[in-house]
């Protein structure tokens, strides 16, 4: 019994070292992160959506929980791109909107994953609907198969109950408005690298998809079956294919433009 | 009274001239009365010392002046002092009276119509006056004039009155007669906007004086008028006009009136707006705005009309009818936008609600890259921003986002600017990182068409430091001159809209546009975060067409922030969209002086036409094809303005009333081929309304009658006094005339005269206790 006191010291002490061993030399070493600091005066900021995760119990929702999957290096990663490739002025950190704000307003555009396991309240339900329908633009990504499906739709028709979802076709406007993009496949997550698989769950085919309002602007980009985060997040990877990386940047860039455009 | 002490009428010292007759020269006259000032000033000065203590003062001035006057006036009555005057010879001069005998005339004001007064006042021993000295010549007066042999013609039923126009045409017609005077009988209500001086020129010409008696009252007691209607002639279907009308009213003081815009094009009369006010003051001009939707394309006739109220007089001046043509050709604006922005959506998305204005847009995405939108077909803006004036010209608006002057060239920047100069466009800049003083304007080649002096140093441009930090916001209100424009009009009630600016949420961005030019109109301005005012929108004219500046690129807010639904953002773009494009011109313009022809079917067509690249095109052949009510139809050829190049007019008479639609055509051959070939086609629209004029401006005018006696050298009577006028008509020097000298020497008044003053000295030396 009289080890355990030191023993108990020891093993926090080595926890502590290995933690900063892994922070200093780990998977992030030597990146630069456009997150946190001081706000700079930005026409487009990069958002990502903070929302209510179903399994979160009494309504949890830190940097831990779904919304904040691969975040921040697949937004950073994006909008590295962003910044080198268009003339689209975004030199403000990482964002995140809360929906639970109105400050959700002044952020035309947002980014929002997992959203198999959103949920909303009333109020969160109707200001996600007034910010679509007044001109927003929300991009919805990493979600796999039926059931995912399934629980997105729900959070989906709490808050646009009555528009159809649509397959885009590759003829549609948000392929040619930046890059012309006549091919696209199924983006994976970084698991392709050790399984071979595009797909998870019964996901097998990338649904390109849509919502659009009554005059035919997509107010929804759908990214189902599909990673494009993983494919922002691992492009520096020597083991993660470029075509997965080349594409997902490649659509972000026409989603982006196409929001600041129709 | 005046006769009893100046022995002549007050005519002959009004119309005379002074003389002295006495054979001296008139400096010896001059030389005396100072030499005997200053003897009688030396007699005065050299006794003063033996005089009483009392006049040892200023008195004895005053006792110097008055002898002095004394010796003056003898002396000027030594110069035989008399006056010359031009007088009608007896018998051989033409005295003109004219009797208004139009409707206005039957109204009945005081015991008896205008007219019955004016005829009794005329048979009460006036006219057997002047007939005593002169010959008389009756004439009624309407829209013309016309030689009566009696008074009993008259019928006061002519439904217009233009006295200008009777004026002139009784001075052509006697040009060869001895007109003496003109006696002009009205309520002075006329119907032509008043007298041109052309009129007043050919009367001073002959040097006839015009003697105007006026009848009727000067204000009723119990109406509601309206005075004026200002409606745009030509818009865009499905435009916000405004109605801004005008109207006076006696007897309703605080009352509360209806005022409306009706459609009445078809059967059935449609309401377009309505508002309730409360009337002024008696007599004041009153200007209210009201605020509708034209609706779908056509010539549209529009009832705006007030009341009426209860026990009103006359119930017929309280409706006007105004001429509107709403197009069907969509105007098209050219975007150039030199980033990805939020402003840019939003503007695009607030213009696909409006059928009438398309965005054809291109926008920098990248360096290298440039996104086109709204376009016609592939070829169009691949080349970039257009170099030649045809494929600019081409567009009826432009505007110009966050985008450098250095991406054009200085011929695509003199190209903007004839733009707006020769093909008469509308540009709007916007504010932005790129744009206005930041993206080198102040230096370009369109620094005349702004309406702003922009400022000379870059660093203009500032976003919003932190959105979700409440303390950086710039907030919009509007100007005095913003609260009635139909821009920046989100609901009708001026002071509802001034109010519902300042409600507006907070602006992105904003930029410093600099000094308003002189002429320019600053319609809203903005508060930045450091409690700065800097203009938001400035308007101006330049040349043919307008420009503009909306010195923000984050108005989006306004969409974004506002409840869902709220229509302000949209509704304030397409309002300034379509100012932007509204009023720019096509090749063809044809225009009419007035839309609503009063009685009166003269109409001066007139033209101007421009090539292809909006030069004059003065060898064009220009026709217009009217057509009118009950199968009119003509083809008239228009012949070119002389020293106007471009410019064609013709004059063409409607004889029917009802709706007239013209189209308005030029051709002009192909020097090279020798084809012939359209350069456009415009349409307009008048209607000719017989009966209405007169209704109003009812009372009677004694300003303008006061005015035209004054300027003809006659008079304005009063019917009680025209006893008088007799007496007054003789001293002309129109007609045939003789110069009379006369006496003045023996007038009563200078013995009155001679007389005060040696009592005064007298009075004076007594009071003074010196006699």
């Amino acid at each position: 019994m009289k080890l355990v006191r030191p023993l108990f010291i020891l093993t926090i002490l080595l926890s502590l070292a290995a933690g900063l061993f892994a922070f200093q030399f780990g998977g992030f070493r030597r990146q630069q992160y456009y997150y946190g600091g001081a706000n700079v005066p930005s026409e487009f900021y990069w958002s990502r959506l903070q929302y209510t995760s179903s399994y979160a119990n009494g309504g949890f929702r830190g940097y831990s929980q779904s919304w904040a999957r691969d975040f921040p290096k697949a937004d950073n990663d994006c909008l590295i791109v962003l910044r080198r490739l268009t003339r689209i002025n975004s030199p403000s950190p990482l964002n995140v909107v809360d929906l639970n704000s109105d400050h959700i307003f002044d952020y035309p555009w947002i980014y929002a994953v997992d959203v198999n396991t959103w949920t909303f309240t009333d109020e969160e339900a109707k200001r996600l609907h007034d910010y679509l329908y007044k001109g927003g633009f929300l991009m919805v990504d990493d979600f796999h198969g039926t059931d995912d499906w399934e629980h997105f739709m729900a959070g989906m028709r709490q808050v646009i109950p009555d528009r159809p979802v649509e397959d885009l076709q590759d003829a549609d406007e948000i392929y040619h408005v930046f890059y012309n993009i006549d091919e696209k496949f199924q983006i994976p997550s970084e698991v392709y690298v050790n399984t071979g698989r595009t797909y998870e769950k019964d996901g097998y085919v990338p649904k390109w998809r849509a919502i659009r309002n009554e005059h035919g602007r997509i107010m929804v980009a759908i990214c189902a079956n599909m990673h494009l985060g993983d494919a922002w997040e691992w492009a520096d990877s020597p083991e993660y294919p470029e075509k997965f990386s080349g594409l997902a940047f490649r659509i972000v860039l026409n989603y982006i433009t196409y929001a600041m455009t129709h | 009274m005046f006769e009893f002490f100046f022995k002549y009428p007050r005519a002959v010292y009004e119309r005379g001239h002074f003389a002295l007759l006495g054979a001296w020269p008139h400096w010896v006259l001059a030389v005396m009365i100072v030499g005997a000032g200053a003897v009688l000033a030396w007699m005065i000065r050299s006794r003063l010392n033996e005089a009483a203590p009392v006049m040892r003062s200023w008195r004895a001035w005053v006792i110097w002046g008055m002898q002095t006057l004394l010796a003056a006036l003898v002396l000027v009555l030594l110069w035989q002092p008399a006056i010359t005057v031009a007088e009608l010879r007896r018998q051989q001069n033409i005295i003109a009276v004219l009797v208004d005998d139009s409707r206005s005339m039957a109204i009945a004001d005081e015991g008896g119509t205008r007219q019955a007064q004016a005829v009794k006042t005329l048979e009460n021993g006036v006219l057997d006056s002047i007939n005593k000295s002169f010959q008389t010549h009756l004439y009624r007066i309407d829209s013309g004039a016309a030689r009566i042999g009696s008074l009993k013609e008259l019928q006061a039923g002519a439904p217009s009155t233009r006295l200008g126009d009777s004026l002139k045409q009784l001075s052509e017609e006697t040009s060869d007669l001895p007109i003496g005077a003109i006696v002009l009988c009205t309520d002075g209500a006329d119907n032509s906007g008043g007298i041109d001086a052309e009129v007043i020129s050919a009367l001073r010409a002959r040097h006839i004086p015009v003697h105007t008696v006026g009848f009727g009252r000067e204000h009723a007691e119990h109406d509601v008028e309206l005075d004026d209607a200002v409606i745009a002639p030509r818009t865009l279907a499905d435009s916000r006009l405004a109605a801004k009308v005008t109207l006076h009213q006696y007897g309703y003081s605080g009352t509360a009136i209806n005022i409306a815009v009706r459609d009445v094009s078809s059967g059935q009369p449609k309401v377009l707006a309505t508002r309730t006010i409360n009337l002024g003051a008696n007599g004041n001009i009153q200007t209210e705005t009201l605020m509708f939707n034209i609706g779908g394309a056509g010539a549209k006739t529009l009832q705006i009309s007030a009341g009426p109220l209860a026990g009103e007089q006359n119930t017929a001046n309280n409706t006007l009818t105004r001429v509107v043509n709403a197009g069907s050709d969509a105007r098209r604006i050219l975007y150039v936008e030199g980033e990805p922005r939020w402003e840019y959506k939003f503007i695009r998305e607030a213009e696909e609600d409006d059928r009438m204005v398309q965005i054809v847009s291109m926008d920098r995405t990248s360096p290298n890259k440039i996104y086109r939108q709204g376009i016609a077909d592939p070829k169009e803006l691949a080349d970039g921003f257009p170099s030649r004036p045809e494929d600019l010209f081409a567009y009826q608006g432009l505007i110009l986002g966050s985008v450098e002057a250095a991406y054009f060239t200085p011929g695509q920047q003199q190209l903007i600017r004839d733009f707006v100069d020769r093909r008469g466009g509308g540009l709007l800049l916007l504010g932005g990182q790129y744009a206005l003083a930041d993206g080198g304007w102040n230096a370009s080649a369109i620094v005349d068409v702004l309406p702003t002096i922009l400022p000379t140093q870059p660093g203009t441009f500032h976003r919003e430091a932190d959105p979700r930090n409440g303390t950086t916001h710039a907030t919009a209100e509007l100007e005095t001159a913003g609260v009635d424009s139909t821009i920046t009009r989100l609901v009708d009630d001026p002071k509802a809209n001034s109010a519902r600016w300042k409600t507006l949420p907070y602006l992105m961005d904003y930029e410093d546009p600099g000094t308003p030019k002189p002429g320019a109109s600053v319609l809203a301005d903005m508060i930045t975060p450091e409690g700065r005012k800097l203009h938001l929108l400035i308007t101006q004219n330049f040349g043919r067409g307008r420009s503009a500046i909306m010195a923000t690129g984050g108005s989006w807010r306004w969409q974004m922030s506002s409840p869902l639904g709220d229509t302000a953002h949209h509704l304030f773009w397409q309002q300034l969209l379509r100012w932007v494009v509204s009023d720019t011109p096509g090749h063809v313009v044809a225009s009419v002086p007035a839309q609503v022809l009063l009685d009166n079917g003269a109409v001066n067509l007139a033209a101007e036409v421009r090539d292809q690249q909006y030069n004059p095109a003065p060898d064009a052949k220009v026709e217009a094809h009217i057509l009118g009510p009950s199968g009119v139809s003509a083809l008239v050829e228009m012949t070119p303005v002389p020293d106007n190049p471009g410019h064609f007019q013709a004059v063409w008479s409607a004889a029917k009333t009802g709706a007239y639609l013209t189209e308005v055509t030029a051709q002009r051959a192909d020097p090279s081929t020798g084809t012939v070939k359209e350069l456009g086609r415009d349409v307009l629209t008048f209607q000719r309304m017989d009966g209405v004029a007169e209704n109003f401006h009812t009372e009677q005018n004694r300003e303008l009658l006061e005015r035209l006696a004054t300027a003809t050298g006659g008079q304005y009577w009063k019917p009680s006094e025209l006893g008088k006028l007799v007496s007054r008509i003789p001293y002309s020097e129109a007609g045939v005339t003789m110069r009379e000298t006369r006496d003045l020497w023996n007038l009563p008044i200078v013995f009155v005269v001679l007389f005060f003053l040696r009592f005064s000295e007298w009075w004076l030396r007594r009071k003074w206790g010196i006699v």
